[in-house]
């Protein structure tokens, strides 16, 4: 297939993603709107890489699955530290900083 | 555009995996219940993962099933065990957020626009032998990308120790704040206000 279609997906991939992360108020489902963002980007990566014929991609989305594995560890931490605080996991209520 | 070049399994494959990918996605941001939103984004991933494999990145499809479709989806039925609350309102809709949903559609179309005229319509020839295994990336990660690599893991050391930190309890410490506190105050009754007796009073007491 070529890699317009791939890009095309992953376009929206991550429009999906930023939906999710913008629109919902569940933090848990905004995490993982931002699992779909990230795994978009992925996507992008490997149909470049093949596009390219480079494994410098393949490299780079290794690392994001990484920094993913990284930030849903400390973001489901912050969640739970904000449940524990607040007892609420939901976004608009978190203002504790707004004013 | 037509997909040049393809194969119509290649095109079955692609067609019905991308569908899959993009229900399951969008099933999940709108569900309520979060246990849903988890297991259809599980489905998500596994689907992500065929298509990386017809990206001739097999390394990569099952490292991804390894680490989201397995080590990060357990981490958020954990989180959604502890929490366990279900939302009233799952959407927060605002003019503002409308507008920014537009705007996003509008990117999209810019971008599917850009995309379609820039590249080439034929697809790439077939992959190199070895492309996309483990001893190619392997060969690519220590050689050119040690000091990223080294640098990835202190990352996840990090995340580990601030996780840990972050999500701890603090009620130990609390109680222990609060206990000096007592302790400080039953002294100071003791000493001003029954200054003959060495006990402080039953209000002290907690």
């Amino acid at each position: 297939m070529p890699t317009t279609y791939y890009l095309v997906l992953s376009f929206v991939l991550f429009l999906i993603g930023t939906a999710g992360v913008l629109l919902r108020r569940n933090a848990l489902i905004a995490l993982m709107g931002i699992e779909l963002q990230l795994n978009g980007g992925n996507l992008a990566m490997l149909a470049f890489s093949r596009e390219l014929g480079d494994l410098k991609g393949h490299v780079f989305a290794f690392f994001i699955i990484a920094l993913a594995a990284a930030e849903a560890a400390v973001g489901l931490a912050i969640l739970v530290a904000l449940f524990r605080g607040r007892q609420t996991v939901n976004l608009d209520e978190a203002t504790l900083m707004k004013r | 555009m037509n997909a040049g070049g393809a194969t119509v399994v290649d095109q079955v494959v692609f067609w019905v995996l991308a569908v899959l990918t993009t229900f399951f996605a969008g099933f999940t941001i709108t569900r309520r219940n979060p246990v849903t939103a988890v297991m259809s984004l599980v489905a998500t991933f596994f689907c992500l993962a065929g298509i990386y494999a017809s990206l001739s990145a097999h390394f990569l499809a099952v490292i991804q099933v390894l680490v989201y479709a397995g080590a990060i989806m357990v981490l958020f039925i954990f989180v959604i065990m502890i929490l366990n609350r279900e939302e009233v309102a799952p959407f927060s809709m605002r003019p503002l957020r409308l507008l920014g949903v537009l705007g996003g559609i509008y990117l999209l179309a810019k971008l599917v626009d850009v995309v379609a005229v820039g590249l080439p319509e034929a697809a790439p020839g077939v992959a190199p032998d070895g492309f996309g295994t483990v001893a190619a990336i392997g060969e690519v990660l220590f050689r050119d990308f040690l000091f990223p690599f080294e640098a990835i893991s202190v990352l996840l050391l990090v995340a580990i120790v601030g996780g840990v930190v972050v999500s701890r309890s603090h009620q130990k410490e609390v109680a222990a704040v609060e206990a000096a506190d007592y302790r400080h105050q039953i002294q100071e009754l003791a000493h001003h206000d029954y200054p003959g007796e060495p006990e402080a009073p039953a209000e002290g007491h907690h």
